[in-house]
């Protein structure tokens, strides 16, 4: 294959009289392979020399087996509950687990490696070897035959044959393509937003009144199942609060209560207005607020980033993700940065317990654009 | 033994009775004696007296570093400074203790430095301001470590929803509109953190104790303990607490600059 000169093969009783070494020579030759230099690292053995070379391989094993065990140890008796800073000893010791896991699983692995790394180059002789290159494609008899063998195994199998198995084979791999396609088809078929009633349209939130049933401003407490309801005296001016739907009939249901807290399309900016502040409020939108109380989407309508730095003198929300900005003196208009609609405003009042309620959902789309929205 | 006994315990319970009843006497007249001392009216007077005292060096101090911007009658100063009517003690606390009052210069807005007014200097405005611009949000009376909630966890939750959108999730602090910022939280003291949530500095909303209880103050106080001032560099370096931004881009280089220089130097042994 590789050229000019054919080997020579030896024959049956040759071959079983052969060394080793003569046969490795043999096969070399046989793929083109040429042995230029061959070179034993130590020819002679326990030498001095060879000894250190041993020992310095076998420590880089040692310290890989040494730090496996460090890691099992931490893993299993290092202290790695959290453990507050006040507690001092503790907590540095906490804080010192991952390291030391890391630390020693890499030392192992690393020992590994280099051991590894060295014996090749301390103890594996030098040899300097020269193979002939390949080129050309293969011979015309081997394309030719190659060609033949596939093609007589598919006839040979008798396919072509059989229209039913043919046939059903096609319909099932067919039905299957179809399953797969109809994932990612079926949304461009159907429109998922055509019943835009639900609180789950894009066109509505899960501030939507449902049966008639109140929707309350609820705070979050750092406790997902604790109800806690806004007053008006709650927040004092210049001061504002990230408040969430309530329903009487979630008070009991686990679930509901802590969805409710982490919906996309819920949490809202209650804002108090300091007194004599001037407001520009938005037309068709003047009796939204509840005195000084005004309630915005916090959900950005550029993006939908959370719209939460509020700074209290100047009147500005901003979005951290593209540096929008928002006038809550004039409606949550837009100010500087990419977003170009107003923040939504949720209609607010007080009912006769004294509580802040939702008098409706939001009367547009919270959040960035999408494709059915006109404005 | 019965016989002997006798006597002297007869003696003895006559003692008794003797001692009881001088002790009686004893804790009657000492007890008259500090409730005369608590209502004693001299006692009110000299407690005012004290009171007019601060307010008088209160007054003194407010005419020296805070009239050019507030104003005479702490009604503010138009382009310059706020009104203080109504700001209470915690206000007066937070921004004198921080050094951020008296101010330096005006720009975007007042910096932390080091106080240029001693406790009692603050002590004593803090009493001059309540008493001519009346009662506002008032300085928690317990300080210290008394200020840190037992339960930093929910102060976390709560610290997320309510601070980490302008201070970062670990205190680092971050950028505002127009050159001003929401300050780093290392060094800054209990009291500080408690009378800055209280008041609502500068461009800080306030948070009211109906709205974040004094518990949950405490917690969110407790919370910001645990993870500034360097409490949070599990790695030795919090890289900015930005997360995974700066400490993937690290991790980025640091790993692959070592990659290459061991690939490299295994190549030039080889």
């Amino acid at each position: 294959m590789s050229g000019d000169k054919p080997v020579e093969l030896p024959s049956e009783a040759e071959l079983a009289e052969m060394s080793r070494d003569e046969l490795v020579r043999l096969g070399t030759k046989m793929d083109g392979v040429e042995l230029v230099h061959y070179e034993e690292k130590f020819p002679v053995a326990g030498t001095r020399a060879e000894r250190r070379a041993q020992r310095s391989v076998a420590a880089w094993f040692l310290v890989s087996a040494l730090s496996g065990i460090a890691f099992l140890g931490v893993f299993l008796f290092w202290p790695w509950e959290y453990e507050s800073p006040s507690n001092e000893t503790a907590h540095f010791l906490h804080n010192l687990y991952n390291p030391l896991i890391g630390l020693f699983l890499g030392l192992s692995v690393f020992g590994l490696g280099i051991g590894a790394l060295l014996y090749t180059k301390k103890f594996l002789p030098d040899e300097l070897a020269v193979q002939q290159r390949h080129d050309g494609p293969s011979t015309q008899v081997d394309r030719a035959t190659l060609v033949a063998e596939l093609a007589d195994a598919g006839d040979r199998s008798g396919i072509a044959r059989r229209s039913l198995i043919k046939r059903t084979a096609g319909l099932g791999a067919g039905v299957l393509g179809l399953g797969v396609a109809a994932v990612p088809l079926g949304a461009l078929v159907k429109n998922p937003h055509s019943d835009s009633e639900t609180k789950n349209s894009l066109w509505h939130t899960g501030w939507k009144a449902e049966k008639g049933e109140k929707v309350y401003l609820r705070r979050h407490t750092g406790n997902f199942h604790e109800v806690s309801l806004v007053r008006p005296e709650d927040v004092e001016p210049g001061g504002f609060e990230t408040v969430f739907p309530f329903r009487e009939s979630e008070r009991d249901d686990e679930h509901a209560l802590v969805a409710a807290l982490k919906r996309a399309d819920a949490p809202v900016m209650l804002i108090r207005m300091r007194p004599n502040q001037a407001i520009t409020k938005r037309a068709g939108q003047e009796d939204f607020n509840y005195g000084d109380l005004y309630a915005y989407s916090k959900i950005c309508t550029h993006l939908g980033c959370p719209t939460s730095l509020f700074e209290q003198q100047t009147g500005l929300l901003l979005c951290p993700c593209h540096q929008s900005q928002f006038d809550v003196f004039e409606y949550a208009k837009p100010r500087f940065g990419p977003a170009t609609r107003p923040l939504p405003q949720l209609p607010i009042t007080v009912d006769e317990d004294g509580y802040l309620v939702a008098r409706s959902d939001f009367i547009e789309a919270v959040g960035p654009a999408f494709w059915e929205r006109k404005s | 033994m019965t016989t002997t006994t006798k006597r002297p315990r007869g003696a003895r319970t006559k003692l008794r009775r003797r001692v009881a009843g001088l002790l009686a006497l004893g804790f009657g007249l000492l007890s008259a004696g500090m409730l005369f001392a608590a209502f004693a009216p001299q006692a009110q007077t000299a407690q005012a007296q004290q009171q007019d005292a601060l307010v008088r060096q209160g007054e003194q101090i407010y005419l020296n570093t805070c009239l050019s911007c507030h104003g005479s009658s702490l009604e503010g100063v138009e382009g310059r400074g706020p009104s203080l009517v109504g700001v209470g003690d915690a206000a007066v606390y937070f921004q004198t203790s921080s050094g951020r009052m008296p101010m330096a210069r005006q720009e975007a807005q007042a910096i932390r430095k080091p106080a240029k007014l001693s406790p009692e200097q603050v002590n004593a405005l803090m009493a001059y301001i309540t008493a001519n611009g009346g009662e506002g949000p008032k300085k928690p009376s317990e300080s210290g470590e008394a200020l840190r909630g037992d339960n930093p966890a929910r102060g976390g939750e709560l610290f997320r929803l309510n601070c980490a959108s302008c201070h970062n999730f670990t205190g680092r602090g971050g950028a505002l509109s127009s050159g001003k910022f929401a300050p780093a939280l290392d060094g800054v003291s209990e009291e500080q953190i408690y009378t800055a949530m209280l008041s609502g500095p500068q461009n800080m909303p306030k948070f009211g104790e109906r709205q974040l209880t004094p518990e949950e103050k405490k917690d969110i106080i407790a919370y910001v303990k645990s993870v500034t001032d360097g409490k949070n560099n599990s790695g030795g370096n919090a890289l900015g607490g930005f997360g995974p931004v700066s400490e993937g881009l690290i991790a980025f280089i640091v790993g692959i600059a070592a990659l290459i220089g061991v690939t490299l130097w295994i190549g030039a042994k080889a």
